[in-house]
C-alpha cells in the first residue's frame, strides 16, 4: 500500500518512517513538508494512504483534504492540537497522537486494512467518501449515507444525517463519479439517493415527485422520467 | 411572598423552625405538667390548661421576637452587645407572664417554695410575695434567654458552614486559574513536539538527542520555577532563550535561521521574566514556523536615551492561517510589564512592515 507522510518537521518525518518499517505493507513513496508539495505529490504518485499533521505552515491539514478529487484513506498525526482534533464530528477519525506511541500505530493501520479488504473491486471508480469542511467543522462524509445533493452555484448542498454542509465543488464534475447504480440525477440541480426513497407519487403538474427520508420532496425533470421508472420498474 | 415563590432551602429552614419552636415549647409544657401531677399533686385539668394557654403566649411571643431580632439585625452585632440585649429582650417577654403565672398553678411550679415545702417540710418555708414574683419572672425569663441563645447559635453555624463552603469554592477557583496559567506557560504544543524531535533523534544522532534533553530539562526547569513578578537580566533570559532556540531548530531544521545581537552594557539590565522568551516562543509559532521555506529570526538590542529597546522580528505569512487574536502570553507579558517596572515601560506589535513582524520592548534604565 503507497503511503504519504506529510509533515512540517524533517525528524517528525524520519521518526515516522521508522516506525513503519516494521510494516513491510505500507510503502513510504514519498515526504511532504506542506500543503503545496503535498497536494503535488498526492497527484503524482497516487498514495492510499496518508499520514497528515494537522497545524503546517501555508494551510492546514484539513486545508489539504478539502483540496483532493479523490481522498485516499487519512490517518492524522498530531503533537496537540486539541481544538483541530475537536473539530471533527465524526468517529471515522483516526489520529495519532505524536510521540507516536507504535502499538496505537498498528492499531490505526489494523483498521486501515480492514477497510481496505473491504472495498468492492469496482469500488476504485466510484467515490466512497468525502471530506467536508463547512465553518469550523469537519465531516468524511461517506456517499451512501447523503440523501441529496444540491447544486448552489459552483458548490453542492449536502443533505446528510441532521446537518446540511456544503461542499466546494461542482456538481456535474462529482456526479461523474458517484455510483451510478445508488444515485440518479432527478433535475437540472439535484441528484437523489434511491436508497433513500420513500415514495413516489405524481403531482398535479403531471411530474413525478419522491419523498425522500427524513427529508424533502423532489421533483422528478420530464426528461429523467422515463430513466427513472426504468430504474424503479414502476 | 407566597410560599411556592421561596426558594427550597428557605423553605425548608422554615420547617425546620416550626419543628424546633413546637418541639421547644411542647417539651416545655410536658414537663411542667408531669412534674406539677406528679410531684406537686395539683389537678390535671386546670393545670393542662393554664400551661396551654401561657406556653402558647410564649410561642407566640418568642416567635414575635424572632421577627423583631431580624429586623433589627441582631445577628450582625459583635457577642458582648447581643449578650445584654439578649438578657433584656427576655426578661421583657418574661415579666408579663411571670407576673400572670403568680395567679395561676404555675406559680408553684416557678418558685422553690412549694419543692421546699415537698422534700424539706422541716424548713417552714414561706417566701415574701415580691420574691415570689421575682423567681416567676427570672424563670419565665430564663426560658427566653436560651430560646435566643440557641437560635442565635445555629445561626452562627449556618453562616460557619456557608463560609467555608464558599472558601473552598474559592480555593478551588484559585487553583484552577494557576493551572492555567502554569499551562499557558508550559506551552503543550511545543512541549509534545520537541518530545517527538528527541524520540527521533535518539536513532538518528544520540549525541544530539542527549543535548535535546538537557535543552528540554532547562528550558522546564526555567518556566517551572520563575515566578510571575520576578525580575532577571536580559543575559539569564538570553540563556533560556537559547536553549528554546536549540530545541526548535533541531524540529525546524533550516527553516529556522537565528541571529542574536545584544551588545554587552545591554546584557544587564533587569526585565519580567519568561518576557524576551514568550517574545521569541510567538515570532516562531505565528512566524516562521507558519511559513514553508521558514525565515531569519532576529533578536537585537540598543540601549538609547535611557531606555533599553529589545526587539524581536521575524517574517509572518501573509495571511495568517491561525486566527489573529493577541496571544494569551503577550497580554500577560504587556500586564506584568505595566505592574512590575511601570507606564514608562511599553510592549508593542509592529505589522506595519509587509510580511514582517516586530515585537519592540522599552523598559527605562532608572527603575
Amino acid at each position: 500500500m503507497k503511503a504519504l507522510i506529510i509533515d512540517d518537521e524533517p525528524p517528525a518525518r524520519r521518526e515516522l518512517r521508522r516506525l513503519l518499517t516494521d510494516f513491510a505493507w505500507v510503502e513510504v513513496v514519498g515526504e511532504a513538508g506542506n500543503v503545496g508539495q503535498a497536494e503535488d505529490l498526492v497527484a503524482s504518485l497516487g498514495p492510499e494512504l496518508l499520514f497528515l499533521d494537522i497545524q503546517m505552515p501555508g494551510g492546514t491539514g484539513f486545508d489539504l483534504l478539502a483540496r483532493l478529487e479523490d481522498l485516499p484513506q487519512v490517518i492524522f498525526t498530531t503533537a496537540y492540537d486539541e481544538h483541530a482534533v475537536r473539530a471533527f464530528e465524526v468517529d471515522a477519525l483516526d489520529y495519532l497522537l505524536k510521540p507516536i506511541d507504535p502499538a496505537r500505530l498498528a492499531e490505526a493501520l489494523g483498521r486501515v486494512k480492514s477497510a481496505r479488504a473491504a472495498r468492492t473491486p469496482q469500488a476504485d471508480k466510484v467515490l466512497e467518501q468525502i471530506f467536508v469542511r463547512d465553518g469550523s467543522r469537519c465531516w468524511f462524509v461517506p456517499l451512501r449515507e447523503v440523501r441529496l445533493l444540491s447544486s448552489e452555484g459552483n458548490y453542492i448542498r449536502l443533505s446528510w444525517g441532521k446537518v446540511n454542509p456544503l461542499l466546494g465543488r461542482a456538481l456535474a464534475a462529482l456526479e461523474q463519479r458517484l455510483d451510478p447504480n445508488r444515485f440518479f440525477r432527478a433535475n437540472r440541480r439535484q441528484i437523489i439517493n434511491l436508497e433513500f426513497i420513500e415514495n413516489v407519487e405524481l403531482g398535479v403538474n403531471g411530474r413525478l415527485h419522491a419523498q425522500l427520508r427524513d427529508g424533502p420532496e423532489v421533483e422528478i425533470s420530464r426528461r429523467q422520467a422515463r430513466l427513472f421508472k426504468t430504474k424503479m420498474s414502476i | 411572598m407566597n410560599d411556592a415563590e421561596q426558594p427550597i432551602a428557605q423553605q425548608k429552614s422554615q420547617l425546620v423552625y416550626w419543628i424546633l419552636q413546637l418541639a421547644g415549647w411542647g417539651v416545655i409544657t410536658l414537663g411542667r405538667f408531669i412534674g406539677g401531677v406528679t410531684v406537686l399533686d395539683l389537678a390535671w385539668p386546670r393545670l393542662l390548661l393554664e400551661l396551654l394557654l401561657v406556653n402558647t403566649v410564649g410561642l407566640v411571643l418568642s416567635h414575635w421576637l424572632r421577627d423583631y431580632v431580624r429586623r433589627n439585625r441582631w445577628r450582625a452585632l459583635p457577642i458582648r452587645k447581643l449578650a445584654w440585649r439578649i438578657l433584656v429582650a427576655s426578661f421583657v417577654c418574661g415579666t408579663p407572664i411571670g407576673i400572670v403565672s403568680q395567679f395561676t398553678y404555675l406559680s408553684a411550679l416557678m418558685e422553690p417554695e412549694s419543692f421546699l415545702r415537698e422534700y424539706a417540710p422541716a424548713l417552714q418555708f414561706q417566701l415574701a410575695l415580691p420574691v415570689a414574683v421575682a423567681f416567676e419572672i427570672a424563670n419565665c425569663a430564663f426560658v427566653f434567654i436560651a430560646w435566643l441563645t440557641i437560635y442565635f447559635t445555629a445561626i452562627a453555624l449556618r453562616e460557619h458552614r456557608s463560609a467555608q463552603l464558599k472558601q473552598s469554592e474559592l480555593a478551588g477557583a484559585l487553583q484552577l486559574a494557576e493551572l492555567r496559567l502554569l499551562k499557558s506557560q508550559l506551552n503543550p504544543h511545543f512541549l509534545f513536539n520537541a518530545l517527538n524531535t528527541v524520540r527521533s533523534l535518539i536513532a538518528d544522532n544520540p549525541a544530539r538527542a542527549q543535548n535535546a534533553v538537557t535543552h528540554l530539562a532547562n528550558t522546564l526547569r526555567y518556566t517551572l520555577s520563575s515566578r510571575q513578578d520576578e525580575l532577571v537580566t536580559v543575559s539569564q533570559e538570553l540563556d533560556i532563550v537559547a536553549d528554546y532556540l536549540e530545541l526548535e531548530s533541531m524540529r525546524l531544521e533550516d527553516r529556522l535561521r537565528i541571529e542574536i545581537h545584544v551588545p554587552e552594557d545591554a546584557r544587564g539590565v533587569r526585565i519580567p521574566v519568561m518576557l524576551l522568551q514568550t517574545l521569541v516562543e510567538n515570532a516562531i509559532k505565528h512566524g516562521i514556523a507558519e511559513l514553508p521555506s521558514g525565515g531569519l529570526l532576529r533578536v537585537s538590542a540598543v540601549l538609547q536615551d535611557d531606555m533599553l529597546i529589545l526587539q524581536v522580528e521575524n517574517p509572518r505569512p501573509a495571511a495568517p492561517t491561525r486566527v489573529a487574536h493577541e496571544s494569551v502570553g503577550l497580554r500577560n507579558a504587556r500586564d506584568r510589564l505595566r505592574l512590575l517596572i511601570g507606564p514608562s515601560a511599553s510592549l508593542d506589535l509592529d505589522l506595519s512592515r509587509p510580511a514582517v513582524a516586530t515585537a519592540r520592548l522599552r523598559i527605562p534604565l532608572q527603575q
